[in-house]
This record gives C-alpha cells, structure tokens and sequence, in this order.
C-alpha cells in the first residue's frame, strides 16, 4: 500500500496532536532535571532528612521554582488545548442538535471586512452556511478522544421554514443539505422551525412523549443575524437550548418598503408613482431614487431626498421613512414599476420595489337582474368599457357555456344564480350560492352599526345614514371579511377565495334608504373599480416572499412557466379551469408568468411583483442577544469562532511556555 | 574543595613541633588499670613500688617478702605490707577506614591517621601499651602491642599503609576488638559514627570490658554544614561512597534545616547513649588543628593530662 493509497480524514487534527505530544516529549527530555552527581560520605542523612521532609509534610509547600512554575503552566496549557476548549455558549458536543439556518432577507446582506473573514462579497448566508458546517464537523467529528458522537438536523427557515436534513450523524448529507440552502428574500419567522425541530425531538416514541423530551433535549444551533419577527411570541421548553450563532456585523441599509402606481381617472395613459423609503438605522440617511419601467429607467429623485433616523417610541422600533411622489410618465401600456435606491448598501435585495400596472383599459360590466333601473342606470353611468343587461336565465346559460371570461365584473342585482362560478361578482340583496354564506331569515330595521371606513369599498361612502327596513340574515364563515354590519348581523362582505371574488350587500337597495344618498353611488362605483382590480387581471396587487402566485388563465391554458428574478426559469402548474399556482415565490423582483393560451401559438405573459416591503427585514444590524420569553441568549460572532477555535491558541501558548522554560533552564544551569 | 596533602611520612602525619609539645603530656585514665608490664603508670594492682599503699591480712601463699614484721611483732597477726605497683597502660586506637571517612576537607580519614599518631605517639612515649586496630566492613587490620620511641615509624608505617573503603563493619570490628584484647587500658574510636546499622551494638562490644572509652565522632566541615562553600546545593544525585546508592536531592532551605536536625540527632544519640555508659563522646570537626584537639580539647576532656 502506498502513502497516496491511503486516505486522511483528519489530517490537521492528526498534525497537531502528533505535534502536541511530541513537542512536550522532547521538551521534556530537555528539561528532565539533570542532577550533578556529587559523591558524599553518606546518604544516610540525606535518606532520613529526605524521609523527615516527607513525613512532616504531606503537603508540603512548593517552593518559589520558576521552572516548576513554567511546567505546571504548559501541562495546564497542553492539557486545556487537548480538551478542545470551545467559547462559553457553544454547548456540548454531545446529543441531539437541530441546525437552524436563517436564509430571510436580511441574510443576503453582504458582508466586508472582518466579518466576511477578508473576502469580498460574501452574504451572511454564505457564512452561515460555513459556519454551520463547520459546527457540523466539531459535532459528528467526534473529537479526538470522544466516541460520543451527536445526532444532527439541519432546518432551513424564512417565513416558512424546510427540514433539509432530518437527524443523521452522516456529515456528507448534513454538508449537503446546508449546501442546499438558497437564499430567500422571505421575512424571519422561527415558530415553524421550532415546532419542526420539536415535532422531530418530542415524539421519537409517541408512548413516551414527556421523558422522550426531558431524556434527550435538543440543543438548536441557530445561525442568524437575530433579526426574528416571531421572537417576542416563542418560549423555549423545559429542556431545550438554544445557541445563537450571529452571523455578520453589517448594518448600513435602505429599503423602499412601499410602491404603488395609478393610473390618475382623467389622464389613463400615464402612470403616477409613489414610493416609501425607509432607514432602520439610527442616524438620518440620504438616498437618490430612481423610477424605471419595464427595465428602463424613466427618472430620478432630482436631488437625494433626506430619510430621517430610526427611533425607538415606547419600546416600538419604528424606521425613519420618507414619501417621494414621481411626476406622471407616460404609460399606457402595462408596465412593471421598479423603484430603486441608487446608492449601494449592504442588502440590496430591499432597495428596489416593483408594481405592475396594467395597461390603460377600462372594464367591462355585466349586469345580471330583474330590471331595477336604479342600478343598471348607475352602472350605465359609469367610465366603463362595455356593459350588459341580463336576465338570471341569461346568466345560467353563460355558466354553462362557459361564456363569462368576457366581463370583467358581473352584478348581481337582487337574483341569485344557480351557480357561481370563478369571477368577481358584486351581489345585491339575495345571498349567492356561495359556500361559507348561510341566510337563515331576515331582519327588520336595522342600522350599520360598524362599518370598516378605512376599506376602498367606502371611499367617499359613509353609511352612516343607511337605514335598512328589511335585510337578509347571513351568516358567514372566516373565509368572508366583513365590512359593514349591523346589530343584527353583517350588511357589507367580501370573499376572495382563489379566482373568486365576491362584494355582498345583504339587503335590497331599494329596501333601504341607501338609493337616495350619495354614498350609495360612490359604493357601486368603488366596488366595481375594486372588483375589476382584483386578482391578477387588472392590477398585480405585489406578493411578499413566502407567498404563492395564484392566477387565473384563460381555461385550456398550459405550459406554464415562471423566469424568477435571478434569471432561472420555473414550470408553474396549470389545471384544467385555468388555474395557475407556483410557489411560495422565495426571491422579490419581478416575475414573468409566461404560458400558451388555447389556439394561440404566442405565448401570453403576465407580470408579478414580489417586494420585500418590510421594514423588519431591512434592519439588518445583527443583534448582539436574543431574548426569548424570560431568556436572554447571547450571541457568538461566527466570524470569531471561524477564526478558530481556542485550543490552537491554548497549545500554542503551552508549546511557548516549554520553549521559555527551556530557555529559563539552559540559563540557570549555566550559571 | 581543595585536594588533601597526601600523608606520606611521619612528618606528614605528625610533625616535629606537635612532636616535641606531646613529649610533655601523658594520656590520663579515671581509672586505674592493671598492665602486663611494668611501666610508668600506677596501677590499682598493688605491687613493688615503693610507694605505700595499705594493709591486708595476710592469707595462706602470700609472699612472705611483704609481711609487715613490725606490727606481727606488736600485734602477733601477720599483715601484708601492700604497695602502688606501676604498670604500663594499655591504649587502644580503633580507626574506621570505611569510604565514608575520605570526605571533606580536610577528610576525616587523614585526619583520623593524624590523631591516632599523636595518641600514639603520647603512649608510645609515655611506655604504654599502644595497639591500633583499623575497621572496615569485612576487615580488620590490627598493630598490637607497641611500646617506646622507638615505635612511632612503626605505627606511621601502618597508619600510612592504611586506604579506606567499604562500609563500616563497626559491630564486628568492635565485637572482635572486644573479645581479644589483652589489659586493660584506654581505647578511642575515631570514626564519623555514620553507620548505616547504627553504633550502639558496635559499642556495646567495648563498652563494659574494662576500657575507658573515648569516642571521637570526626565530621568534616561539609557534613556538618553541607551548604558550606558551594558544597551540597541545587539539584544533586549524591553517591553514597560506602554502598554507591543513589539519592536525588533538591537541597531546600527546609532540606537543609531538616538534615542538620537530623545531624544534631545523630550526634545527641550518641552522646547520649555514650553517657549512659560511662562513654566520653566528643564531636571532631576536621578542621580544627589536630594540635588544638589534642592540647586543649582532649585534656579538657580528660584523656590527656
């Protein structure tokens, strides 16, 4: 067998104990005491002085010896380094270990210096990653002299989190499984983590569920800049340890946390941009923004605008933030709004924000009643593209033939269909068929008791007026939200529920004084504008990471694909209505949907924005500890534990102190 | 330590001027001992000597030559006349020659030769009986029975023809001293007394017998003190030179207290015991003049006079 036949696991670790034995060896072949030999007449008063000295003092005083001193600190040394010393706060290297590793948005900030251990360019992630592999090797690596190996699991988290590696003592697949963490632009929520770690240490043998925790208690090694939005809401359980791992040091950050464009009503074609910047930091900041559409950009702040500084009110954090309105561009094709921070910070995953605006079109409107003029009149009035009358039986028919992808909102104006199928609908006094929503009766005279102000649908529409003779009793499920209601029940909901969206008004208008007010005609107005929004058709209303995209496509359409942010592409799932799912989307930045329409050889794209938007995520200042519940957790740099761990620096210390009390020796017996 | 002046003559081992001040002095016995030989010394033995001594009733095969005439004419009794007879003395140096006695500066060995000399030389010029006996494990050398002058070279030839080595043998040279010796006289022991097996059996075998005894413990100057002079310090290994056994030292302040404790012990076993039987025990450091030892320090002890 030759050398290079053979394999060396450890080589380093080999080295250095080699080194770490042979070293003393030969320094303590040096510094065996070399007695002159002296010839005296007699031991025997030696033997029995020396006898004496013993007896008389079983613990006797070690006398002032420099030397002895020198060789007491190098064994202590020797034998400090040979245990491996870690910081306080790593945890023992024994037992099970849950490996969380933060990949949210703040970890893609980018790293300098000292916490980036010199090179350029390195995310957090990155050195998360690292870091945690390298933990993974001190805990299945076995030490030198230990057999006690541990049982490692690796967790991935954002705002969702993802088991990459259930335990195993297998460093290959651990190594692998955190090589596999790709970076998110999700927000920092560790519930779902622990309850996976816990649902994996707790219940190893469902019969023994209480000692199963309390006999072998994870210790979760979290690496992570702190930045936790869940952390004032978790505990950790009797048994359980956490260790903090902190992972970088950076802190300068600006994020646009808010985006929205519209189209203004009397200029359709153009496109008016507002945008929110905040500054998590604690000192103002001045940033220059620019507006691109579809990829170019269109303008710039005309001088930086000035972000004031962070400040902590009443033990709320709250960012510094600045409002910048951009002048109307000309747009009437649909476009996809970026505006971005031009200067360069440490995460640059928030400084941009997108919005899609669709292109300039108005809507097309289906009325669906027995004839009440006060409704399709108004409908009638309003800037819309296209608008119809038509009977209920009418309606059933374009169910069933599948007519209705043509309007863009239908109304249904006291009737209620057989079924109801995906669309936005806004229903007026009798309940659709709409699961989740059971009429049971009617009430008499009632008045709107509460009524959500701040919601669009009551823009310029106050109900405080309303006085309703007669209404549908209904009762609605989680999946509605209600807007408006009165003593006796809700008079105004609303329900998305995949490509289904629904305004319910429970009561006839012309049951109600409503006709005769103002607010009534803002309503209609409002809801139809909010209907013909809705989902994806209209205006993409801009996902967070960690949410999935959900469209409706014309029904037939196939081959759906998805090209993210980063370039790559993606298949998206479509189902035989139409319906398009992918997700959850990890990366903000714009989302191109693209897919084949029936009979169409083109394919049709529509756009999605994912925008960070949060200003928890964009305070990237890694924090020092964690409190969680009553515990405080301190955190370890793991650009200080990367630099090594402490017993190299111990044996060399102790390989130094031979060195000297060599040195010391040579000099005194040469004297 | 500076190396000793070998002892080759005479003059070495004693010189003239020591010589002619030990003319003048005798060795002194409490006791009074009966010798072979006529010699300068009253003896308790009555005798013919002129000098008177007492009376005795005369018993049957006394020598009618000392019946008291006189008083048998006035008392009709037979008395005999009794004188002081004057007998020689016997004197007996016993010197260790074990290893242990070539230590130190000077060593205790020629310092021991240098004392046996003068004694001998005091007995030798004062007609007594001088015998001298060397010990050392396993051997006794012995120069019996020398009398006059005329056998000082005699006795520096011997002492000179002496080496030390080995252990002591103490016990069985003294055992053997003890049951051959013939009178009755003075016997001095010149050793370090540093016997592994201890002295008190050694000495019990001379002790008793009719000596009068006179130990001189000799002890260089470097085992009284061993940090004397650069002597015993700092990390040693120290060679026993009697059996060669190892002992690792690392002399301390608190060794050193302890040793000579252990010394000061040693030597008050000794004096005690000594004490107890009627033993003078003195304690020699070698580097006191041997003319000092022998004109002022052995008659204050009262062996020479």
């Amino acid at each position: 067998m030759t050398l290079a036949a053979v394999t060396w696991i450890a080589p380093v670790a080999g080295a250095v104990l080699g080194a770490s034995i042979l070293a003393p060896l030969v320094a303590l072949w040096f510094l065996k005491l070399r007695r002159k030999r002296r010839a005296v007449p007699s031991n025997l008063l030696w033997v029995r002085s020396l006898a004496d000295l013993r007896a008389n003092a079983p613990f006797q005083r070690l006398r002032p010896n420099f030397l002895l001193l020198l060789q007491i600190l190098a064994v202590l040394a020797i034998a400090f380094a040979l245990a491996q010393p870690e910081a306080e706060g790593f945890g023992s290297t024994g037992g099970r270990h849950v490996v969380m590793i933060d990949r949210s948005a703040s970890m893609n900030a980018v790293e300098t210096g000292e916490a980036a251990g010199g090179e350029e360019g390195v995310t957090r992630l990155d050195l998360a990653k690292r870091a945690a592999k390298e933990r993974v090797r001190q805990l299945l690596g076995g030490g030198w002299f230990s057999t006690n190996a541990s049982d490692v699991m690796v967790i991935a988290f954002g705002s969702r989190a993802e088991i990459r590696a259930p335990f195993t003592d297998s460093i290959a697949a651990l190594e692998g499984a955190i090589d596999g963490i790709k970076p998110s632009d999700e927000s920092t929520r560790i519930l779902e983590a622990l309850e996976l770690s816990r649902a994996f240490t707790a219940n190893d043998r469902p019969d023994e569920v209480e000692t199963a925790l309390l006999a072998d208690p994870p210790t979760i090694e979290l690496y992570s800049d702190g930045r936790v939005e869940d952390l004032g809401s978790i505990a950790l359980r009797t048994g359980e340890r956490l260790v903090y791992h902190r992972v970088g040091e950076a802190s300068s950050n600006l994020a646009v946390v808010a985006v929205s464009a519209e189209r203004p009503p009397d200029a359709p074609d153009r496109i008016q941009v507002f945008a929110a910047v905040a500054n998590p930091r604690t000192e103002p900041a001045r940033a220059t923004l620019q507006l691109a559409v579809n990829g170019t950009v269109r303008a710039l702040t005309p001088e930086p605008i000035e972000i004031p500084a962070a400040v902590e009110r009443d033990g709320q954090f709250i960012p510094g933030r600045a409002q910048v309105v951009f002048r109307p561009i000309e747009q009437a094709a649909n476009a996809a709004i970026e505006v971005a921070v031009v200067e360069d910070d440490a995460l640059r995953d928030d400084d941009a924000a997108l919005a899609i605006v669709p292109p300039a079109k108005r809507l097309a409107v289906l009325h669906v009643g027995s004839g009440s003029f006060i409704v399709r009149t108004l409908l009638e009035g309003l800037p819309i593209e296209r608008f119809a009358s038509r009977p209920v039986s009418e309606f059933d028919d374009l169910v069933a033939k599948g007519e209705l992808g043509a309007w863009d909102v239908i109304v249904l104006d006291g009737v209620a269909p057989k079924v109801l199928p995906a669309g936005r609908y806004l229903a007026l006094g009798a309940p659709p068929p709409v699961e989740g929503l059971a009429p049971y009766g009617t009430h008499r005279g009632v008045y709107a008791r509460i009524v959500r102000d701040e919601h669009p649908l009551f823009r310029s529409a106050s109900l405080d007026e309303l006085f309703v003779s007669q209404m549908t009793a209904v009762q609605v499920d989680k999946s509605f939200q209600v807007h408006a209601e009165a003593a006796e029940g809700p008079l105004v909901v609303s329900l998305d529920r995949a490509d289904l969206h629904l305004v319910y008004v429970a009561f006839d208008p012309l049951d109600s004084n409503w006709p005769f007010q103002r607010s009534f005609v803002n309503f209609i107005a409002n809801a139809v504008e909010l209907l013909g929004r809705a989902g994806d058709a209209v205006t993409g209303r801009a996902l967070a990471p960690g949410e999935a995209i959900a469209m409706r496509l014309p029904a037939g359409s196939r081959d759906g694909q998805i090209r993210l942010p980063d370039g790559s592409e993606s298949k998206a799932d479509i189902d035989k209505d139409g319906n398009l799912s992918y997700g959850p989307v990890r990366l903000a930045g714009l989302h191109r949907v693209s897919y084949l329409e029936p009979g169409r050889d083109e394919r049709a794209e529509r756009l999605v924005a994912v925008n960070i938007a949060d200003a928890a995520e964009a305070r990237i200042a890694p924090l020092e500890n964690l409190s969680i519940g009553t515990k405080e957790v301190q955190g370890i740099s793991v650009a200080e534990s990367r630099r090594g761990a402490l017993w190299p620096w111990v044996l060399a210390l102790g390989l130094l102190v031979v060195l000297v009390e060599w040195w010391w020796y040579q000099r005194q017996i040469r004297l | 330590m500076s190396p000793a002046k070998q002892l080759r003559r005479l003059d070495d081992l004693l010189d003239s001027r020591l010589m002619s001040k030990l003319d003048a002095i005798d060795l002194m016995s409490r006791k009074i001992f009966s010798g072979k030989l006529q010699g300068e010394r009253r003896s308790r033995r009555r005798g013919q000597s002129i000098e008177f001594a007492d009376f005795r009733p005369y018993v049957h095969g006394d020598d009618l030559r000392f019946v008291d005439w006189n008083i048998f004419g006035r008392l009709d009794r037979l008395f005999l006349k009794m004188f002081l007879e004057e007998e020689d003395l016997s004197l007996v140096i016993a010197i260790d020659t074990s290893a242990s006695m070539r230590a130190g500066d000077p060593d205790a060995f020629d310092y021991a030769r240098r004392v046996a000399m003068a004694l001998a030389y005091v007995g030798l010029v004062n007609q007594h009986r001088v015998s001298l006996v060397s010990f050392a494990e396993g051997r006794v050398e012995r120069a019996s029975n020398l009398r006059g002058r005329r056998k000082a070279a005699e006795v520096a030839q011997w002492l000179l023809a002496l080496e030390p080595s080995g252990a002591s043998g103490f016990e069985d040279a003294m055992r053997l001293v003890g049951t051959s010796r013939s009178g009755r006289g003075v016997m001095v022991v010149l050793s370090d007394f540093l016997f592994a097996e201890g002295f008190e059996k050694g000495l019990r075998m001379v002790a008793g017998r009719g000596f009068e005894l006179f130990a001189l413990q000799l002890l260089a100057p470097q085992i009284i003190d061993p940090a004397r002079e650069g002597g015993v310090t700092g990390d040693l290994l120290l060679v026993d030179s009697e059996t060669g056994t190892e002992t690792e030292v690392t002399v301390t302040p608190e060794l050193l207290r302890i040793y000579k404790e252990r010394l000061d012990r040693l030597c008050g076993a000794l004096r005690a015991y000594c004490q107890r039987r009627d033993i003078t025990h003195m304690v020699v450091d070698t580097s006191t003049p041997v003319e000092t030892l022998m004109l002022e320090y052995l008659r204050r002890r009262g062996l020479l006079r």
